[in-house]
């Protein structure tokens, strides 16, 4: 049977129509147009910041930064979520309505109405995507302004360069962003409730978020595709690498495809013999999912350590060190202070290591800076001082670095024209390749 | 043939529908006329052989043939949406020409001023004229129509049958699937019984009416025991006695006329004279029941009467 252009268009068009009709996509719109709005309104009401969030530190001095926190809760749980909500219950509203048999008498094939809605789904997954993007850009401008993003790596990022840079993070959450809305798809479709399937992308994403901080292995990691939101993780890094990206973009399309393929199999099958929806609905067919659900999870936790480590002492230190360089002259020149281009400061026998029994993988590390400073006017020679932060390490080379204010300082600093800044050396972000 | 798990639901059915005829396609619940009809729209797929309409082969998962349509058991809509975004959804489905029948089709079916009203607050009887409503955008010359007065109030009964019979006026083969032989006798040009997904009779009206038993009626009387003597001296008539009074009457054609006249003539007055099985029930009710049936036994068909009601 082929499938006719135009006869998918019409579907579309319909499906389109039904969700643009629904109050409850409507409210997801305004959520989405307003959150960010909203998220930059508090924080700048608050004097604090969400400091555990990758760029959370710098929300107050750059707009960008603003937008990246967003996208970085987004990716978390809101983008599944939003997903969910507008794939979750497209083909499972048929069975609740009890309209299957009325739209699969018209004019149309099973395939036409199952791509037409997979369009339609897709369409408005990505539009409201694109919507939190704008969104959360305008308002980082309008809230808290343009100034440059610094990088991973502690040197600064022209505010062109910054907004590229946020725009193409937010396209590459699209590909993840649709492997759970075909994740929806397929629990609408395999389930015919529309509570599993509109809450299943959800809940998968806050499972494989507790998977990811399990195991020192970088396979298991990569195949689940909640991590390919954090693929833009790796292009605000000094010298970007690109393996995560493609890694994530490959994953998330074999998810896509396995969902999409699986749920057009089934209703391809599917005899519409009846109203067994009634009979469906309730509490049995949750309780089977969250069972399955539950033991693949176990079973995932098992794979956790599959393939080669990728969270090193020797990579962290490799990162962490000229990222601290980095940062420090960054805070000498915003202190006013004259520092040549290229300086390095003296770090010695720079030493990471793991908390607890594991010696490698993510979570909690201390590493040790010895910075070697000359003492003015002294004949003795310069001693080192340590400088111990706690690092906290993802799953995915990215940590988050802080220390006691006794050598850094405080969080905010007075800069050269006496405003408050934020000290760049109190809270170090950084990322580091873990293929 | 269709099966589900070891149960037959369907085999070997042929059924002829002419342009402008009305076929009534009858049978208990389980008969597999529902069944029928899901394969001619292409919901079910037969486990062997293969369906045609209109000389052309219809296939699920495939689209409704062209000039075919109608629903299955009660048409269900959007019901955040209004009746007549509705339809037009659904002529967008159908394609060039189904937008411009819209306002024809409400019109029609009686819901030109309610057509902008939440489906949601739609009555039974208006869910089922907006889903014949649905079925006139595709222009049909054939229409499948599950069990349409189900749900509806005897007057809503008489305006389907009014509307159905319009149709066919039009040209418009109809086929309607009932278990209620009641709803749909007077609105059928011909009959197909089904019964255990097998045909078991095939005919037109007239036919069904000419092979049917005695009519069977329930009799209120001032002197039952009376009527009961006069009764048994008379041929084309039999009587019962009911529990609770009254006699349970069995009369063949052109026999009751003279048999209240009887009765007249004899002091014995008629207080209540109601039909309780008429001869095309009776004939359903022998070719579908799983037991035997003897529908000429009065008081059984008072029985069966009584046990519906």
């Amino acid at each position: 049977m082929s499938v006719t252009g135009a006869s998918v268009r019409n579907v579309y068009r319909v499906e389109r129509r039904k969700l643009s009709s629904q109050l409850g996509i409507r409210l997801l719109a305004l959520v989405c147009l307003l959150a960010p709005f909203v998220f930059g309104a508090i924080l700048k009401i608050q004097s604090g910041s969400p400091t555990d969030t990758l760029y959370g530190v710098w929300v107050h001095s750059s707009g960008f930064a603003l937008s990246l926190v967003v996208l970085a809760f987004a990716g978390s749980w809101g983008l599944p979520l939003v997903v969910g909500i507008t794939a979750g219950d497209i083909f499972s509203a048929e069975d609740r309505y009890g309209t299957w048999k009325l739209v699969l008498t018209r004019s149309c094939t099973r395939r036409d109405v199952f791509l037409g809605k997979l369009l339609a789904a897709a369409t408005f997954s990505i539009g409201l995507l694109g919507l939190t993007a704008v969104s959360s850009v305008v308002a980082g401008a309008l809230l808290v302004g343009d100034a440059s993003l610094v990088s991973l790596s502690g040197t600064l990022i022209a505010p062109g360069s910054s907004l590229g840079l946020v725009l193409v993070s937010w396209l590459l959450c699209v590909p993840p962003a649709l492997a759970f809305a075909s994740l929806g798809v397929l629990l609408s479709i395999a389930t015919r409730n529309g509570i599993l399937g509109v809450v299943g992308p959800g809940v998968a994403a806050l499972a494989m978020q507790l998977l990811l901080l399990v195991g020192s292995g970088i396979w298991m990691h990569m195949l689940l595709v909640d991590s390919a939101f954090d693929g833009w993780h790796a292009l605000f890094s000094g010298h970007p690498f690109y393996g995560a990206i493609v890694v994530g973009i490959i994953v998330s399309i074999v998810w896509t495809l396995a969902c999409v393929g699986l749920a057009w199999l089934m209703l391809r099958k599917r005899d519409f013999a009846g109203t067994p929806v009634a009979r469906r609905q309730g509490w049995v067919m949750p309780f089977r999912v969250a069972l399955a659900l539950t033991a693949v999870i176990a079973v995932l936790a098992i794979a956790g350590n599959w393939g080669p480590v990728g969270i090193t002492a020797a990579r962290l230190k490799a990162s962490l060190v000229p990222t601290f360089n980095s940062l420090t002259l960054l805070q000498q020149r915003e202190l006013g202070r004259s520092v040549a281009p290229g300086a390095k400061l003296d770090i010695v026998l720079p030493t990471c290591s793991r908390r607890g029994s594991a010696p490698t993988g993510p979570g909690d590390w201390v590493c040790t800076l010895n910075v070697v400073t000359p003492v003015q006017g002294s004949s003795q020679p310069p001693e080192p001082t340590p400088i111990a932060y706690d690092v906290s390490v993802n799953s995915d080379g990215c940590y988050k670095a802080q220390s006691p204010p006794a050598f850094i300082g405080q969080q905010l600093m007075r800069d050269a024209q006496g405003q408050n800044v934020v000290n760049p050396l109190y809270t170090i972000y950084g990322c580091f390749n873990t293929i | 043939m269709k099966r589900f798990e070891t149960t037959c639901a369907l085999d070997d059915v042929d059924l002829v529908v002419e342009e402008g005829e009305i076929r009534g396609l009858l049978g208990p619940n389980g008969a597999g006329k529902t069944t029928l009809l899901r394969i001619l729209f292409g919901l079910v797929r037969p486990d062997a052989g293969s369906v045609e309409l209109f000389d052309r082969a219809a296939a699920a998962p495939g689209p409704v043939l062209e000039g075919v349509a109608g629903f299955i058991e009660a048409p269900s809509f959007y019901p955040y949406l209004s009746g007549r975004v509705n339809l037009e959804l659904l002529a967008e489905l159908d394609g060039e020409g189904a937008g411009a029948r819209i306002d024809q089709a409400l019109e029609r079916v009686g819901l030109g001023t309610r057509g902008g009203d939440r489906v949601n607050g739609y009555s039974s009887g208006m869910r089922q004229r907006l889903g014949i409503a649905a079925s006139l955008l595709r222009a049909p010359r054939l229409l499948l129509l599950d069990e349409p007065t189900a749900g509806l109030d005897p007057g809503g009964v008489r305006e389907m049958g009014a509307l159905v019979r319009e149709l066919s006026a039009d040209g418009v083969a109809v086929v309607l699937s009932s278990h209620q032989i009641a709803e749909v006798e007077d609105a059928c040009d011909s009959f197909t019984v089904l019964r255990r997904g097998v045909v078991v009779w095939n005919g037109t009206a007239a036919q069904l009416r000419a092979q049917a038993p005695a009519s069977s009626y329930g009799v209120l009387t001032s002197d039952d025991e009376r009527a009961l003597e006069i009764a048994a001296g008379r041929s084309g008539i039999r009587a019962a006695p009911l529990r609770n009074g009254g006699l349970a009457l069995t009369a063949e054609k052109d026999c009751l006329d003279p048999f209240v006249l009887a009765l007249g003539k004899a002091d014995v007055a008629i207080r209540r004279l109601e039909l309780l099985v008429s001869p095309l029930e009776s004939m359903f009710f022998t070719l579908t029941s799983e037991t035997e049936v003897d529908v000429t036994e009065p008081s059984m068909m008072a029985e069966r009467m009584f046990a519906r009601t």
